[in-house]
């Protein structure tokens, strides 16, 4: 469903993404890992077409992002935290997203519902807490009842009870027969939820398969991160 | 699926802009500051017992609302940097050609609301305030066409605001820049050069106010919009090609 | 805490900042490029024998007359020296604001505020020393002899002083007025417009002249004596009104930040 092939990105003389490719499938959780710096966040940058590749493409269903219609119906992505104006309530948010993407207004009642802020749409996100932007931001991503879910570290200040609930969430979302690419650096999270893992380091791929293939080799997904994106040296703990 | 168009856009970047406190601030203070200048002016006025009219008195407090409509141009593309707001944006709307033209059609409508309602308010209030001071009145002032030429102007500004503001992305030097070309470089130059009159602000005044050097009216239409097509291009093609 | 070393990081942290180096690029480069504009078609207007359009007469009043976007400059810094510590950061890297990081590090509120003003002053003051001397040499540098008068020499230093002062008490009033809206975009949009011609002041003055103790107006005549404004204050007596005004809010600034909730 997501197709990543071969992107390189370079700030400068920097090299951020070094031949970059992988896949998210239908139906899965694919978790993406690495530690901070390493790319990931780059990748989806591309993927959602906020930055260009220089070389390589990243595809939703065989299409880019940027020539998706209605791309948030496709697509339910969450980069940066709420992603939202601080000036602004959730509820005006959210409004102004379906509108653009011709969703009816009555998904913002829903969605606020779903991620529990239901008691807070009406309160300038600039007064949110973390948590509750991350909450904000994945009822934008759920705003147009998207086939694939594109989450940047979706747990992150998500309290206990939340962190329950997105996996729940997600697993659901996959058993349906949904996509579902998130990143993250929780390995623990990651190994309850996720069915392929793509883990990323110095902006290349050095491992991509199912959770067991890839933690074969090792006690738990902890050992095999950190063996795995060492890049052989041993590892700063 | 559906398509999306440029009326979905549009109606988003109105949505966006309307539920901006600053925005509906930015408004309505033009409007008050607007309506307050204009009734000193026409007090200072009949102080002096000068005759005049109340489409003179608000022709002279167009200078004192040109701010106003800078910040209201500016807060389209502004709001988008004021955190990561450009990311959910992108994301709702990836064809950036298409988001930079809606943005472009709200901001000009409500740079263009802006206008109207305050030189609306400039006029009632001058009006009013004659009456209440009994103050002589001037039938032989501009009329009707200089009003217009004074909206077209404030317009002309606000959207010019928002081709600085496509450029440049953040408030602040988009603000300060074309605060300070409007007021304070274009008087400063004219001063001393009559090639002040090339300068946008300086094109589009001559629509309603066509004083000596002034550029005549085609030339002066012809050299405010090129200014505004030739920066809100290069601000569209950045924004087109840059990473978000 | 030792005041310099409270002094030496708040300097740091405005010279850190991209704004203030705008804030001084505009004062520089703006009188530069005004002055440069000016100079020439006053030097054309002289020569061609036209003297009543050129505007000014001498090389020093040509430079004098860009004078004001040194202003803007001015406000631009002592703004963005208050505003940026609350600006929040984005929420990736933990939306937090840098007002946080200063008081924790400098808990006595009225200590970080004269500190910062002091910083503000040397900034400004340093871009005047730049801006002034550079505008003026290059006016005379075109317009040269074709100048029909001179401005004496005691004359054009007072005239430079007073101009280096009002730019620095514009920057202190700033820093003070952004104090109380923590958001720049207010004092930035008033102060602005109020060093240009169309100045709320200005306006006032014509309603009451109690307006001409406004500190942007008692100031004015530190430019020297070539207003067009006429009435008002005299430059020592202006001048002595404005610090008092960029004090006094200083001051109410100062009580406002120590009790507030940063």
């Amino acid at each position: 469903m997501l197709t990543i092939e071969h992107l390189v990105k370079h700030h400068g003389s920097r090299t951020v993404l070094d031949h970059v490719g992988f896949e998210a499938r239908s139906g899965r959780v694919t978790a993406f890992l690495g530690p901070n710096g390493a790319g990931k966040s780059s990748t989806l940058r591309i993927l959602l077409g906020l930055d260009r590749a220089d070389e390589g493409r990243a595809l939703v269903a065989g299409q880019s992002y940027r020539s998706l219609r209605d791309p948030l119906r496709t697509l339910g992505s969450m980069l940066d935290g709420s992603g939202a104006h601080r000036s602004r309530t959730a509820r005006n948010h959210l409004s102004w997203v379906a509108r653009s993407n011709g969703i009816p207004q009555r998904r913002v009642d829903h969605v606020l519902d779903q991620v529990g802020l239901t008691a807070s749409a009406r309160t300038r996100v600039g007064r949110y807490s973390l948590g509750m932007g991350q909450r904000l931001g994945l009822a934008c991503a759920l705003l147009g009842e998207p086939e694939v879910l594109v989450l940047d570290e979706p747990v992150n200040g998500l309290d206990p009870e939340g962190i329950r609930w997105i996996r729940g969430l997600l697993r659901a979302h996959a058993d349906a027969g949904g996509t579902v690419l998130l990143s993250s650096h929780f390995m623990g999270e990651v190994a309850d939820i996720a069915d392929d893992l793509v883990i990323i380091a110095g902006g290349r791929v050095v491992a991509d398969g199912t959770l067991d293939d890839v933690t074969r080799r090792y006690e738990t997904l902890e050992d095999a991160f950190f063996a795995l994106t060492s890049d052989g040296r041993d590892t700063v703990r | 699926m559906r398509a999306v168009g440029l009326p979905p856009v549009v109606a988003a970047e109105l949505d966006k802009l309307r539920t901006l406190p600053v925005t509906v601030l930015a408004v309505v203070g033009t409007v008050v500051v607007g309506a307050l200048i204009a009734a000193a002016q026409a007090g200072a006025a009949a102080d002096q017992d000068l005759p005049t009219s109340a489409v003179d008195v608000t022709l002279r407090t167009v200078p004192f609302v040109v701010a106003g409509l800078v910040l209201v141009g500016v807060l389209a593309v502004s709001q988008e940097h004021a955190g990561r707001q450009v990311a959910t944006t992108l994301a709702a709307v990836p064809r950036r050609g298409l988001l930079v033209a809606g943005k472009s059609i709200a901001a000009a409508a409500v740079v263009a609301l802006a206008a109207i309602s305050t030189l609306g308010a400039c006029v009632a209030a001058a009006a009013v305030t004659q009456r209440l001071l009994d103050a002589p009145a001037s039938t032989d002032g501009a009329g009707a066409g200089a009003l217009l030429g004074a909206a077209a102007y404030l317009v002309l500004i606000g959207v010019f605001s928002h081709a600085v503001a496509l450029l440049v992305r953040h408030l602040v030097p988009a603000l300060v820049g074309v605060l300070a070309l409007v007021l304070v470089v274009s008087p400063l130059l004219a001063g001393a050069t009559e090639h002040a009159r090339w300068l946008p602000d300086r094109a589009a005044a001559a629509w309603f106010d066509a004083g000596p050097g002034a550029l005549d009216g085609p030339t002066a239409t012809l050299v405010a919009l090129t200014w505004v097509v030739a920066v809100g291009g290069l601000g569209s093609w950045r924004f087109l090609v840059r990473d978000a | 805490m030792r005041a310099w070393s409270v002094f030496a990081a708040e300097l740091q942290k405005l010279s850190a900042l991209p704004a203030v180096w705008t804030g001084a690029a505009v004062a520089v480069l703006g009188a530069g490029a005004l002055t440069l504009l000016n100079a020439v078609g006053v030097r054309d207007a002289l020569l061609a024998g036209r003297p009543e359009d050129s505007g000014y007469g001498s090389a020093f009043d040509t430079a004098f007359a860009s004078m004001p976007i040194g202003t803007v400059g001015a406000v631009v810094i002592g703004v963005v020296a208050m505003s940026s510590e609350f600006t929040a950061n984005s929420p990736d890297a933990g939306g937090g604001r840098q007002i946080g990081t200063t008081l924790v590090a400098v808990p006595r509120r009225v200590g970080v505020l004269v500190a910062k003003a002091a910083a503000v002053v040397l900034l400004v003051l340093a871009t005047a020393a730049v801006a002034i001397p550079a505008s003026v040499t290059l006016a005379e540098a075109i317009i040269g002899d074709a100048a029909t008068s001179t401005v004496p020499a005691d004359e054009a230093v007072r005239r430079c002083l007073g101009a280096a002062l009002y730019w620095t008490l514009t920057a202190l009033l700033a820093l003070a007025v952004t104090v109380f809206t923590r958001s720049g975009v207010v004092p930035l949009l008033v102060l602005v417009v109020n060093s240009s011609l169309v100045s709320v002041s200005l306006l006032l003055t014509m309603l009451t002249p109690v307006a001409h103790w406004l500190p942007d107006m008692a100031g004015r005549r530190l430019f020297g004596d070539v207003d067009t404004v006429a009435g008002g204050l005299a430059a020592g007596p202006g001048a002595l009104v404005m610090t008092g005004w960029a004090l006094a809010l200083l001051v109410v600034a100062g009580a406002v930040f120590s009790r507030r909730d940063a």
